[in-house]
């Protein structure tokens, strides 16, 4: 881990190098490469069970249309990466997954997004169950004007939760699994508006994870946070992903890098290239996409 | 140096670079830099300079002019106030001798411009003086029958002027005196005389000729021109005579025609008689301290009613009417001062009850002047002090030991402005005093006070009345609780509605429809509230009457109605459901209302024959409530017009202004929406629905036109939704008019406007305080 530590850091680094010629070198997928060295020789889409397959998927807003003809299989209990630059799509299509889109009103959905055998875009389907087994995180943190024990309880008393001691459980091991536990096991009932921007966020993770979602959504969750809480959040990241199928939007590409199992670059609605992030990062298939990693444009 | 860096383009940075130094500035070459020269930036920088400081010394002095047009309000109510809190002040007071020192001082009277002081005296003078100096003016004898001597003096009402004189062989005299004013010179000149009302010859009261040892007179008020004289005579009888006078039409001879009644003998000596100017009570006190109540509306069957130890065990010194001869207050030789009324009891008897008491003198009260337009009286003792005490607010306003000597008369001016003493030694004190509101303290304004004539104490606001004797009764209780009422019934009638249409429009409602809905909600604000007055006075109040089942069923039954209808549209085709967009549903209630509300109306005149004999509104007088055409019902739904827009528009802010980041995390959650506004909108708002609520309530705390026109400004005392009430602000919009400047009603009234604006202040400060709160708290979102 502390070896991971400091070629993260370095990373960050070399990310934060405005200078195009240094990240023509590449410095990112070396260090990506680095870290999955010893964790698994290969990894290949086909070899993986599907959590979430998308079908031909095209969703407008009013006349514009957002995302075209999107074809995908998230897999199960791993990190999925979609980048591209902004306006892609990718954070429309991360919403589709738990229909957060339908509280836009002009906006229309075509085709299908398959989870466990079952169109989440049926009608029969309860849109508040549906967004209780996909949680989302969201890229402001944005706890709840509440303690920080009535934030993670919040979603537990919406599924009817009233004991005080499974409450308190929960409460716990979700915080434990966020790697908050340690930070605020003293002061539960303050208000979460104390809190750093990074343990905040980490709050609205444990929160996500206190109703035991099957996928969590990450939209762009560390754009907002410093290094050393982006660090915390990428490490908690690998964490979950032993229990959780993960499915993360970011800008940064050595985030995605460092993160995520898999890489799907997106461009003006379509998806360009997907496969398994060391594939992508070292030897994408299309221009465009290593166009966009070694930052042609982006 | 730096600023010219960045405002210079790359391309002409070469040529800047050589321009750099200040002195070389000017010869820069034009056109160099799209920018003007230094020079003229210069001049831009003063002059921006210039405005930066107007606009702040400006805008600050307004910030601060604010400020001060609030403080000044406030000082000004409160200079305007402040005199209430004082009590009585005696000053300038100087001695003189008393002109006539040979006889016995009966009576001791100042005029009504305080410059002449009058004594009767037992020789049978009245003596009128100068009140500054004591020189003599003019002495006026009354004619004494022949042989007769002067037995007993008694006197009416203060400012009757009337005196009578008790003769040792049954005869009495009526005397009265008067002055003639004018103005040779611009200058006042007050000549008085002595009149005899009822004729200069004395007048038989007791046919058997005994001396009358005690007299007291009383002129009817009202009616013909009767006169009763009380006596007792020397072996303790007591008579009752009236006395009729009648013009002759043809003569011009006036004709007196006398009655007399021996009333029942009382046990013990009599030492006072009080007679009211009804002529309906006759009071008797003994030498015990014991008072004998009268009955003599008949005088022919008077009966002793009932005899009442006034004294409380003490001999009683010295007792008299207050002005308008109800009350009667008692002094006794311990220097107690109490006073005492006829209190009628639900069958309708009267009996005499001690109202309240007064601050103790030191010593015997040995004489008591009630003042002549108020409920108020001076009160002298046998240890040399004044006391200054007034009756219905039980204030002792002055209490002071003023001579070492024995004090044995008092008089107060009928302008309640100076005051004439007089002691032991023939010695004439004469004084100014200041007691401006006497009826006015906190007790009297807010606790329950007896006022004359009522069985109870209670809390009366009756300002002013067309006669002197009239007990002003100045209880804020009855305008504050008004007030409130006429509040409560407005917030009862808003809050639901604004607050639950605020959060359905800014949370559920699609953003086209509440682009209408609330601009328009907001434009109800601006509705003049005279309008909204008359026609709830005019239109609501008579259409509430005639209907009131459809009122009743409209309030009661339209929120199941809704419901039913929102069950209904669950269960309707889906096909038909689907046309209607989400958040458009609030418009297809708009029907149900109207039909809903038209067939509450139509089934009115059924549903009263059904349930309610014909008439609601007799149904509830029936019952025992009462029910005024114009109450809090008619104002709860006209001021809750006016309150709407101000809570809906504050509170909808509220709720729309929760960051979308919130919700969305809660729906994310798996929460729906109802659960969301529940969770997390509801309580994030809460401090700016409460600042609504606060913002509303202050709005109908101090709205005026609408009560005023919507009510009848009655000011009861109770919760009654069918009564009406009075409020602060329309009893000063209606009382403040017809006030005389400077007078304790005035000032009452800008203490009702002090409340009020305190009131307001305090409501609406509350409300800015959570509204800050509410936006530091969201600062850091």
């Amino acid at each position: 881990m502390t070896a991971d530590k400091t070629t993260n850091v370095t990373g960050d680094l070399a990310a934060n190098q405005p200078d195009a010629p240094m990240r023509r070198e590449r410095p990112v997928v070396s260090a990506a490469s680095a870290r999955k060295i010893g964790e698994r020789d290969t990894m290949s889409l086909s070899d993986e069970v599907a959590k979430i397959q998308v079908n031909h998927l095209d969703l407008f807003y009013g006349a514009d249309q957002a995302l075209k003809d999107i074809n995908l299989m998230i897999p199960e209990k791993r990190v999925t990466a979609f980048i591209g630059p902004s306006g892609c799509g990718k954070s429309t299509l991360l919403r589709c997954f738990n229909r957060m889109n339908d509280l836009v009103d002009i906006c229309r959905i075509k085709g299908e997004i398959v989870m466990d055998g079952k169109n989440i875009y049926d009608r029969d389907v309860d849109v508040a169950d549906l967004r209780r087994s996909v949680g989302m995180v969201f890229q402001k943190p944005n706890p709840f004007p509440k303690t920080i024990y009535e934030n993670v309880a919040y979603g537990l008393r919406l599924q009817g939760v009233t004991s005080r001691r499974v409450l308190d459980e929960a409460v716990e091991k979700s915080l434990r699994a966020a790697a908050l536990w340690e930070e605020v096991k003293d002061r539960l009932q303050d208000n979460a508006f104390g809190m750093s921007g990074g343990q905040q966020q980490r709050l609205v993770i444990a929160r996500a994870i206190a109703i035991e979602p099957e996928v969590i959504l990450l939209d762009e969750p560390a754009s907002a946070l410093d290094p050393i809480s982006t660090l915390k959040i990428e490490e908690l990241i690998n964490e979950l992903k032993q229990d959780y199928t993960i499915i993360i939007v970011t800008h940064n590409m050595q985030q995605a890098a460092r993160v995520s199992d898999y890489t799907a670059f997106m461009y003006m609605g379509n998806l360009v290239e997907y496969g398994d992030t060391d594939t992508m990062f070292t030897n994408p298939q299309k221009k465009q996409t290593e166009d966009y990693i070694t930052g042609r444009y982006g | 140096m730096t600023e010219q860096n960045p405002g210079t383009p790359t391309l002409a940075s070469t040529d800047a670079k050589a321009a750099q130094p200040l002195t070389l500035t000017l010869t820069r070459k034009a056109g160099s830099s799209l920018l003007p020269d230094l020079a003229s930036r210069n001049a831009l920088r003063k002059k921006r300079a210039r405005s930066d400081k107007l606009a702040r010394w400006g805008i600050t002095a307004a910030g601060y002019g604010v400020v001060v047009a609030l403080l000044t309000i406030f000082v000004y109510l409160f200079y305007e106030v402040a005199p209430i809190l004082r009590g009585a002040t005696v000053n300038d007071q100087h001695q003189y001798t008393l002109p006539e020192q040979q006889s016995e001082t009966f009576r001791l009277l100042l005029d009504r411009y305080e410059m002449l002081g009058i004594q009767y005296t037992r020789a049978g003078d009245a003596v009128f003086f100068d009140s500054a100096s004591g020189a003599e003016q003019l002495r006026a004898a009354i004619p004494m029958p022949e042989g007769a001597r002067v037995s007993s003096f008694g006197y009416g009402e203060t400012i009757s002027n009337t005196v009578v004189y008790g003769f040792d062989n049954g005869t009495a005299l009526l005397a009265r005196h008067a002055f003639s004013i004018s103005f040779p010179d611009d200058q006042r000149v007050i000549v008085p005389r002595l009149d005899f009302p009822l004729g200069a010859s004395a007048i038989q009261i007791d046919q058997q000729g005994q001396p009358l040892t005690l007299i007291t007179t009383e002129v009817l008020a009202r009616g013909a021109a009767t006169t009763a004289v009380a006596a007792v005579t020397q072996d303790n009888r007591l008579l009752l005579a009236r006395i009729t006078s009648r013009n002759n039409l043809l003569t011009g001879a006036v004709q007196l025609s006398t009655n007399v009644q021996t009333l029942p003998a009382i046990p013990g000596r009599a030492q006072q008689i009080l007679l009211d100017k009804s002529l309906r009570n006759l009071f008797v006190l003994d030498d015990r301290g014991v008072m004998h109540y009268f009955d003599i509306v008949d005088p022919a069957q008077a009966r002793l009613v009932e005899s009442v130890d006034v004294g409380q065990g003490e001999r009683v010194t010295a007792a008299e009417f207050l002005v308008g001869s109800v009350s009667i207050v008692v002094g006794t030789e311990s220097g107690k001062l109490t006073q005492w009324f006829l209190v009628r009891d639900e069958s309708n008897n009267s009996s005499l009850t001690l109202i309240r008491e007064f601050d103790s003198h030191d010593a015997a009260i040995t004489a008591i002047a009630p003042e002549q337009t108020r409920k108020g009286f001076i009160a002298v003792d046998a240890a040399g002090q004044v006391g200054v005490h007034y009756g219905s607010s039980s204030r002792t306003l002055y209490l002071n030991k003023v001579s070492d000597r024995v004090l044995t008369n008092v008089a107060i001016s009928q302008i309640n402005s100076r005051l004439l003493w007089l002691d032991d030694q023939q010695q004439v004190s004469s004084a100014s005093l200041w007691n401006e509101h006497p009826q006015l303290s906190w007790a009297a304004m807010w606790n329950k006070v007896w006022y004359e004539g009522r069985e109870d104490p209670e809390y009366i606001w009756q300002s002013s009345s067309g006669s002197d004797e009239f007990e002003s009764k100045f209880s804020l209780v009855p305008l504050t609780v008004g007030t409130l009422k006429a509040a409560l019934y407005a917030m009862l009638f808003a809050m639901p509605l604004a607050i639950a249409g605020a959060i359905y429009t800014a949370y559920f409602m699609t953003p086209k429809l509440r682009g209408v809905v609330k601009p328009s909600i907001e434009i109800m604000e601006a509705l003049p509230t005279v309008i909204l007055g008359f026609l709830a006075g005019l239109w609501l109040a008579p259409f509430v009457e005639n209907n009131l089942p459809a009122v009743f069923s409209f309030f009661l039954l339209m929120p199941l109605m809704l419901l039913l209808f929102a069950f209904l549209w669950t269960r309707f085709p889906s096909a038909l459901r689907s046309r209607i967009p989400e958040g458009w549903e609030a418009a297809l209630c708009v029907p149900v209302i109207l039909i809903f509300g038209t067939l509450c109306v139509q089934s009115s005149p059924w549903v009263e024959v059904w349930l309610f004999d014909g008439s609601m509104r007799q149904w509830f007088t029936d019952i025992g409530v009462n029910y005024d055409q114009r109450n809090a019902l008619i104002v709860g739904i006209a001021m809750g017009f006016a309150v709407i827009p101000t809570i809906f528009s504050i509170a909808e802010d509220a709720v729309f202004t929760v960051p979308r980041h919130l919700t969305q995390g809660s729906l994310a959650l798996g929460a729906t929406r109802w659960q969301t506004v529940l969770g997390v909108v509801l309580p994030t708002a809460s401090p700016g629905i409460f600042s609504a609520v606060m913002m509303g309530f202050g709005r109908a705390v101090g709205e005026t036109m609408i009560v005023l026109m919507a009510t009848g400004n009655s000011p009861v005392v109770n919760f009654n939704i069918f009564e009406g009430m009075r409020t602060l602000s329309a009893n000063i919009a209606v009382e403040l008019p017809e006030t005389a400047v400077g007078s304790s009603h005035f000032r009452v009234l800008f203490l009702a406007a002090l409340v009020l604006l305190a009131l307001t202040f305090v409501v609406n400060t509350l409300a800015e305080i959570i509204r800050q709160r509410l936006r530091q708290r969201y600062s850091n979102l």
